[in-house]
């Protein structure tokens, strides 16, 4: 509990733990006011800004800390005093208006610049909105609101503090393996009652909750309690419990500022006793109970411990599949080395669990915007939030923040009309718009659905042609096709804000970014009904695990989350379509053949179909067969770019490097299922 | 050197501890098989220290505990549970246990939080 701006690590605990506030307040508010009214959740805000000014004040950011002290007052009296009349509205402004502030604020503190903004204003319409709150609220003069202004901590006390009484925190940790924590925890506190009063803990109910053994372990107990004993006794005392490992103990409010000297107990509202431990969890914070076990790690790191992996992964390969070894009699050796790849595996397994982040934090973003674009636009947009604890790799969310962004607000501006255009479509005025994720095989899918305009395929489809995209109005398009259009740069034009509901602003910029992390975007629409865009992404770029296929020399790899099925044709009928495309006949339906062989110009051995092998793979909801020699093996394989000096080749995603030290190239499986629609087998 | 009373009904755990406590410089003045015997070496040997074990046939853990602090409040008993015995160990803390190592335990867990009592 040090104070002081320059003090590095107590800084990136402040800044990651208030921007989580931050964070938390907004996603309260949001979900307050689509509840209809802050009511709920006044004790909550109140317990965030009460939290944020604690850690401000220790930081000496004062600006900070009296913003939130402003709101936090409001909060108080709100919930005191429960007056009738509260415009919940103006109210949710001032504290995203405040969150965006300290927000701001936080970033200057991050870049090493000083954070030196000017809250007064937004204190001052803080402190009018209170003192009209009172002025309605109760008969109190509003004068009595300066008195207010030094810095209060409400403890929630019921006694005044007494002369000779001290007041202590204490975080105490047992050692591990001891059993029973909670059990201790109880015990710690049956015997300190003999000499301390007022006594409160963090987990609060620890007493009787079993569960909570597993809390402490991790977390500590902290308690709080006053005593006539002096520091030395209690240390005394905690020294002879039995296996207590380590605790941190001092007076309570040791270390704050200056400023916190002149801090009350609060006695104008007595805080019931049910919430005590609560008020007890605001002193000092949660937050910082629940992140002890949580260590930032530079993304550096991450990545060169991911890029090991990846070379372990293949160096296991190279060792344990070395054609050296093949024909020896080598039961020992084989046994080690599926040991090997067992913890090789598991290593994988979570060195990428690591690297996984929940897209609740940037779902919940977007809420803010819809909430924002509603108030300006004077439309009625619900977001519906699903899946957010659906898991991606870090470096993805990274970048798909922006693109995410970008499509709700062109789904609010564009794609929801008005409440009064809404209802003459016969729509209910509130438009509805829905963010989802879900995990779809080796992908994670995020969409965006709107029950908005839509979008009107022959106003793109003129659009395109004049573009020069397509050639002539092609009917044999389809509408997928034909909406993907306007991921092109073309279309991103002012005109086409108005002409085709704008689903074109910007959208190539998405489109890139998404490709960049390896992702696709798919569109889907009906006019006038609704809109849905989904992005599909991979749940981590680096490690698949693949399907070793062998095509006359070559080796090609293929995903094995898209592969359907594989088999040996014999009795199954192939035949030409009018295109002179082969298609193979199964179980009632018709699947286009692809000869690797050919459409690599191979010298292949095997060129009747009962010689080799068929592996049916699906992309898009549309499967084709791949006909190769043999298949190799399944292997974790770690995937390459290709070379730069080659071209982007259609259908291969990248290489990889195999255990004999060969390349085998990944294929594409969208690619290829894609090529095979528009007919390219050339 | 500490003088210790083992109360426990298995005799491998009261071997056990006893091994473990001499080996650390504890002396093993007496072993009880139930909480009767306990109490009653508990008067006639007056160890510095006694491990309780909760259950045991006849009479209790927490039942002799009581019996012993009634007649020395000074006592100093240290309960030996099992998991999931949170509900009595409590009442043992209460009625004046100075402590408790829970099962299955390690030597250096054992010698570490009886040593506090040296």
């Amino acid at each position: 509990m040090t104070g002081g701006n320059n003090n590095s690590p107590v800084l990136g605990l402040f800044v990651f733990e208030t921007n989580q506030l931050l964070e938390q307040l907004e996603r309260i508010i949001l979900d307050g006011e689509k509840a209809g009214g802050l009511a709920a959740a006044i004790n909550e805000v109140f317990r965030v800004m009460h939290t944020i000014k604690g850690s401000a004040a220790m930081m000496l950011l004062d600006n900070i800390a009296e913003l939130a002290h402003a709101l936090e007052d409001v909060f108080y009296y709100l919930r005191e005093e429960q007056p009738g009349e509260v415009d919940y509205s103006s109210l949710a402004d001032m504290v995203l208006s405040a969150a965006d502030f300290i927000r701001n604020e936080i970033a200057k503190l991050e870049n090493g610049d000083n954070p030196n903004g000017d809250p007064a204003e937004m204190i001052g319409s803080i402190r009018c909105f209170l003192q009209a709150l009172k002025g309605c609220g109760s008969d109190q003069p509003c004068a009595a609101a300066p008195s207010v202004h030094a810095v209060q901590y409400y403890i929630g006390a019921k006694k005044p503090e007494k002369a000779g009484v001290n007041t202590y925190e204490a975080c105490i940790f047992f050692d591990e393996d001891c059993g029973m924590e909670n059990v201790r925890a109880f015990m710690l506190v049956h015997e300190l009652k003999e000499f301390a009063e007022d006594i409160r803990y963090l987990p609060p109910d620890v007493l009787d909750n079993d569960d909570n053994a597993e809390a402490i372990r991790r977390e500590g107990f902290r308690l709080y309690f006053s005593s006539r004993n002096t520091l030395e006794e209690i240390r005394e005392f905690l020294d002879r419990t039995m296996f207590l490992k380590s605790f941190e103990i001092q007076p309570a409010g040791a270390g704050q500022p200056p400023a916190a000297k002149k801090r009350t107990i609060d006695l104008e509202g007595p805080v019931p006793e049910a919430s005590a431990p609560t008020a007890a969890q605001g002193t000092d914070g949660t937050q910082a109970v629940g992140k002890q076990n949580f260590i930032s790690v530079n993304v550096g790191k991450m990545d060169l411990l991911m890029d090991l992996v990846g070379e372990l992964v293949i160096a296991e390969a190279m060792v344990s599949q070395n054609p050296e070894l093949r024909g020896l009699p080598l039961d020992g050796f084989y046994k080690a080395a599926r040991q090997l790849r067992k913890i090789t595996d598991e290593l994988q397994d979570v060195v990428m669990s690591i690297r996984m982040v929940p897209l609740a934090a940037t779902f919940h973003k977007t809420s803010r915007i819809v909430r924002d674009m509603n108030k300006k636009l004077n439309k009625q947009a619900e977001l519906e939030i699903v899946g957010g604890e659906t898991e991606v790799d870090k470096n993805i969310i990274e970048h798909l923040s922006d693109p995410l962004m970008h499509l709700i607000r062109n789904a609010v501006d564009h794609g929801i009309e008005s409440p009064g255009e809404r209802e003459q479509a016969g729509k209910p005025p509130a438009g509805k718009l829905r963010l989802e994720a879900k995990n779809a095989g080796g992908e994670v899918w995020i969409m965006v659905q709107d029950d908005g305009r839509g979008l009107d395929r022959e106003k793109i489809l003129a659009k395109a042609v004049e573009r020069g995209l397509t050639q002539g109005i092609d009917n044999s398009l389809t509408d997928k096709e034909v909406y993907s259009f306007i991921l092109h740069p073309g279309f991103s034009t002012k005109e086409t804000v108005t002409e085709f509901s704008g689903r074109g602003v910007g959208m190539d910029v998405v489109a890139q970014n998404i490709e960049k992390i390896g992702g696709s975007i798919h569109i889907d629409s009906s006019l006038g009904c609704q809109t849905t865009i989904t992005i599909r992404i991979p749940l981590t770029l680096a490690i698949i695990d693949g399907m070793n296929i062998r095509v006359g020399r070559n080796i090609y790899t293929i995903p094995i989350n898209s592969i359907r099925e594989s088999f040996r044709i014999s009795g199954h009928r192939t035949f030409r379509d009018t295109g002179g495309a082969e298609m193979i006949m199964l179980r009632g339906e018709c699947y286009p053949i692809l000869r690797l062989y050919e459409r690599y110009r191979i010298q292949v051995a095997a060129e009747d179909l009962p010689d080799g092998i068929m592996v049916m793979i699906e992309a898009d909801d549309k499967k084709i067969c791949l006909f190769a020699d043999a298949l190799l093996g399944q292997q974790q394989v770690v995937v390459k770019a290709l070379p730069k000096y080659l071209k982007k080749t259609q259908g291969i995603a990248g290489c990889t490097l195999l255990g004999d030290g060969s390349v085998s190239l990944i294929l594409d499986v969208s690619g290829l299922v894609g090529g095979m629609g528009s007919g390219c087998c050339s | 050197m500490a003088k210790v009373l083992i109360v426990d009904d298995a005799s491998f755990i009261r071997v056990s501890l006893k091994m473990m406590l001499e080996r650390n410089g504890f002396e093993v003045v007496g072993e009880a098989e139930n909480g009767t015997v306990a109490v009653r070496k508990y008067l006639e040997l007056k160890p510095d220290l006694v491990t309780m074990d909760i259950t045991m046939p006849e009479v209790d853990g927490v039942t002799a505990l009581k019996s012993i602090i009634q007649q020395d409040p000074a006592a100093k008993v240290v309960m030996i549970s099992a998991m999931g015995q949170e509900s009595t160990v409590k009442e043992a803390v209460i009625a004046g246990a100075v402590g408790f190592i829970v099962k299955p335990f390690k030597e250096e867990q054992v010698i570490k939080g009886l040593s506090k009592f040296r």
